[in-house]
């Protein structure tokens, strides 16, 4: 038992250090998202980002390969730090339900 | 455990990758699992729950290539964290990977710098004893350098004499006796006595037999 306590706190700690983390990562990437327009055969692109609750178009003009490339990056990563900080926050709640489960069956 | 063991597989063939898998050795609970590799013909069956990878780079000088590890990994969602003491961590919801260099002399208190790799690590007494005993097991077709089972299970009693919680010096025994029996249950005792022989009686080994 006292085995199981101590990993469960030990691993409540680092999710909650984790969570932290993906936080910072997620506020620290460029903020906006590429939106193609195609006008006469020619790609032209825009950012389109959140202001002050209100959405926003940024006109980027046209973009080498090599710059979309580094949006859609972006945009990847941004998915991915999303879906771990969402896996993070399920085993926080776990945990602390566990945790917790075990405080009360303890004291009884 | 499926998805922190794909990931831990993903990581060592990214370093297999990038030529850097042999410069670790690899320690700490996940050993456990590949020492099913080890103890093919006996009933070997660890429960794995950690998801901590300690990576022990036993000659940090010797790391030949230069590769970034954050880079490396930061499409599968590692990032870096620190610790207090501003030991690095590469960290995933179910994998933290941390390193491990050989304390010298009097020791260090603050990390020690791996410019190759863009990490630091953290020096540790005792481990030598790991890196003198390495063995390599060949798993999901990549050869991964472990400390041999004895070797494991004796540093892990000298270190469980060593911990403060209680619940870590329940689980080092633990780990430690279930390698130690299946040594003894495939008739190599003798290598245990061996290895128990050279370690040094100022680490505290007659501690191990308690």
């Amino acid at each position: 038992m006292k085995i199981i306590k101590g990993v469960l706190e030990e691993e409540l700690e680092n999710a909650f250090r984790q969570e932290k983390a993906y936080l910072k990562a997620l506020s620290e990437l460029p903020q906006g998202a590429l939106i193609k327009k195609t006008i006469k055969d020619n790609d032209y692109y825009y950012l389109i980002y959140r202001e002050g609750g209100k959405v926003k178009f940024l006109y980027k003009g046209k973009l080498s390969q090599e710059e979309v490339a580094k949006y859609e990056e972006i945009k990847k990563i941004r998915a991915k730090y999303k879906k771990l900080l969402s896996e993070v926050r399920k085993q926080i709640r776990f945990l602390k339900r566990a945790l917790n489960a075990r405080e009360i069956s303890n004291s009884d | 455990m499926q998805e922190k063991f794909q990931i831990l597989i993903s990581v060592l063939k990214k370093f297999e990758k990038a030529g850097i898998l042999s410069d670790f050795v690899l320690i700490g609970s996940w050993c456990l699992y590949f020492y099913k590799d080890y103890f093919i013909n006996s009933e070997f069956n660890p429960t794995i729950r950690t998801k901590d990878l300690d990576l022990l780079i036993p000659e940090p000088a010797k790391i030949s290539k230069k590769v970034d590890l954050l880079e490396l990994l930061k499409k599968d969602g590692f990032l870096v964290t620190f610790d207090n003491n501003g030991y690095l961590r590469l960290e995933h919801p179910e994998l933290i990977i941390e390193f491990l260099v050989i304390e010298k002399g009097k020791g260090a208190e603050k990390p020690i710098e791996i410019k190759q790799l863009g990490v630091n690590a953290q020096a540790l007494r005792f481990i030598n004893f790991l890196s003198q005993n390495v063995i390599e097991l060949k798993s999901k077709g990549l050869v991964i350098k472990v400390p041999h089972p004895a070797a494991y299970g004796l540093h892990k009693l000298l270190i469980s004499t060593r911990r403060r919680e209680e619940y870590r010096i329940l689980k080092e025994k633990k780990e430690a006796l279930l390698v130690l029996r299946s040594l003894i249950e495939s008739g190599e005792v003798n290598i245990i006595v061996e290895l128990f022989k050279t370690i040094p009686k100022s680490w505290g080994k007659k501690y191990c037999l308690c």
